[in-house]
């Protein structure tokens, strides 16, 4: 896992998995972002920066940490 | 046959990196009426090598600062004596049109007291690296979304349509709705990209590179397919990165003034180039990188630690605010300052990388391909160290050449056979009987490329990994995809190993040893100036792809 997307602030707009280049990112049933590829992941953060209410925190793969 | 839709257009632009968009934009300003397709992998406005960032363009003749010859000129010692200067002189005389046009869009390029641009060096010589603030690829997006484009976010470009000997357009198909679209087309552009994902990182994640994972030589695999030729593939580039990260900043650090120091605090570069020190051809920097790690005198890092408060400010906003910001976070989690701390610097996995290095598609002064009508741009079009501006340049000049042209849409393409040749080959990735993951797969032909492919090379060790490999062209049509976004992964290690391939090939075919490290063979360990001061050019052929000089 690469982020942390605080699920309470979450408004569910989509606009990290729009614009995730990787294709990443997807919603699920309850309409909240996931992870459904994260070994596609470039930590390159336009998921956090695509975020209208901060609400994504990027960890970084457990092997570069 | 069902989930196909066919649609022609006049220009078809395949990838909306920073070139493809400059493209579009271009042929909607030259001619209003000209119907423009863009199809993306992702979507536009974050996509391609650019899509988070960039904090400089690093090519740019600023009247009075430097000429179009001086820019040639550091052309020709950055490229080893090998480079045919056609396109770099275009992207020379068009660089400052580019920036004067950026700025008005709205992007800020800071100035000095005097009120000109902050022009700093990182060529061997001259001064042609202007920095740069901004959003740099949402505006340009903006632009394409405000212009009659149709844009076709979510799209994987998967084969070149022809008639007869001339590109006639390109299918594709939708990630989302698993529809293959086909666009009928007389001028098709290819900008997706090089290719980050050949050798293996040491990071330990197969996205985890030095360039943009999604970019993985898929232009090339179809437009050899199709019939253009590719140069330049024995230039198995790697770049010097922030260990683990595997973030950038070589430039910014280079042309503020870091200087590269060993574990001892030695700024080694003194050693192996006097004169240009950490401004040395980048195959030379390479090789004395990793000559300090080899002869025990490792970790190696940059060091920023005497530079003054205000230079470390700008370098801090270059990388922190525009080309990648989250490297701040990282450095952050590290506890890494660079007042007091080195920056850890490895080299990365090999790649290959039209406008970073010298492979890609053999192009005239358009970007026109050996494939009449079919043109490429940005990292897949062979224009030695271009980077970004190169990208920009050429993509606009691609787009005032088909638009000059005015060709008429295709009549009679062969369709039919690739159509249905594309849904035999979905239908056999969905059944998947070779039962290995793609990951594997990409893994396996990764890990080869780092024992064979990758520098110092040998004619053994090039033969073994041609060798090694041939099995995997026949294992590769049955990779299984679960759903289309593995059938977009499955279609990007085709590309890769073809890549790959491809590196193998013209690295032995150039038996003299060239452009420092990146093409040190330890058979022929010398340059060799009466043999090979020439381009290799890789011709598709009956029997496979033919290698020749392009000065016998």
């Amino acid at each position: 896992m690469n982020l942390l997307i605080d699920e309470k602030t979450c408004i569910r707009c989509g606009a990290c998995v729009e614009h995730c280049p990787g294709d990443v990112l997807y919603l699920d049933e309850k309409g909240l972002p996931f992870e459904k590829y994260p070994d596609d992941c470039w930590y390159c953060g336009v998921c956090q920066a695509e975020c209208p209410v901060e609400c994504i925190e990027l960890l970084f793969p457990y092997l570069i940490r | 046959m069902e989930n196909v839709e066919i649609l022609s257009t006049d220009f078809l632009i395949l990838g909306g990196g920073a070139a493809g968009c400059m493209a579009a934009i271009k042929a909607a300003e030259a001619a209003p009426s000209l119907d423009v397709v863009l199809m993306e992998k992702a979507e536009i406005s974050r996509s391609g090598a650019a899509g988070r960032g960039m904090d400089a363009l690093n090519n740019v003749v600023i009247p009075g600062v430097g000429t179009v010859d001086e820019y040639v000129e550091a052309l020709e010692i950055v490229a080893d004596g090998v480079l045919e200067p056609t396109i770099s002189r275009v992207i020379a005389e068009r660089s400052f049109g580019v920036l004067r046009k950026l700025e008005e869009w709205g992007l800020e390029f800071p100035r000095d007291s005097k009120g000109g641009y902050i022009v700093g060096s990182f060529h061997p010589k001259g001064r042609f690296l202007v920095e740069m603030r901004g959003e740099l690829k949402k505006l340009l997006a903006k632009r394409v979304t405000a212009s009659r484009t149709k844009v076709y976010n979510r799209h994987v470009a998967l084969a070149i349509l022809k008639e007869g000997d001339h590109a006639a357009g390109a299918v594709g198909l939708d990630l989302r709705q698993g529809v293959l679209r086909a666009f009928l087309a007389p001028a098709v552009l290819l900008a997706t990209g090089g290719a980050a994902r050949i050798g293996l990182p040491n990071t330990g994640y197969l996205h985890g590179t030095f360039d943009c994972p999604w970019c993985s030589g898929e232009a090339w695999k179809m437009g050899f397919e199709a019939g253009a030729a590719l140069t330049g593939f024995e230039y198995t580039a790697t770049s010097s990165m922030t260990k683990d990260f595997n973030g950038p900043g070589l430039s910014t650090f280079i042309r503020h003034g870091a200087w590269l120091v060993n574990g001892l605090g030695e700024r080694f570069m003194e050693r192996y180039d006097p004169v240009a020190l950490e401004r040395a051809p980048a195959g030379l920097r390479a090789q004395a990188m990793l000559q300090e790690i080899r002869s025990g005198r490792g970790p190696i890092g940059f060091s920023c630690s005497h530079l003054p408060e205000e230079t470390i400010r700008i370098i801090e906003e270059g990388i922190f605010e525009t080309e990648r910001p989250t490297m701040r976070d990282y450095f952050m989690k590290k506890g890494l300052d660079l007042r007091r701390d080195p920056v850890e610097v490895v080299m990365s996995e090999v790649y290959l990388c039209g406008g970073h290095g010298l492979a890609g598609f053999v192009g005239d002064a358009f970007g026109e391909t050996t494939l009449k009508g079919l043109y490429a741009a940005g990292d897949c079009l062979a224009n030695p160290y271009g980077f970004l501006v190169g990208a920009m340049v050429m993509g606009e000049a691609a787009a005032q050449r088909v638009v000059s042209l005015k060709e008429n849409r295709p009549q009679n393409p062969n369709l039919k056979e690739t159509l249905e040749a594309l849904q035999e080959a979905l239908i056999r990735h969905k059944r998947g009987a070779l039962g290995v993951s793609v990951k594997e797969f990409e893994y396996k032909f990764r890990r080869l490329v780092n024992e064979y492919v990758a520098p110092p090379k040998t004619k053994l060790k090039l033969t073994r990994f041609l060798r090694e490999t041939e099995g995997m062209l026949a294992d590769q049509e049955d990779l299984p995809a679960e759903d289309f976004h593995q059938l977009m992964k499955v279609m990007e290690a085709k590309a890769g190993l073809f890549s790959a391939r491809m590196a193998a090939l013209a690295s032995l075919y150039r038996t003299e040893s060239r452009f420092g490290l990146y093409h040190q063979r330890l058979d022929f360990p010398q340059k060799d100036d009466l043999n090979w001061k020439t381009r290799v050019i890789l011709s598709p052929g009956p029997e496979g792809a033919v290698a020749r000089k392009e000065k016998p």
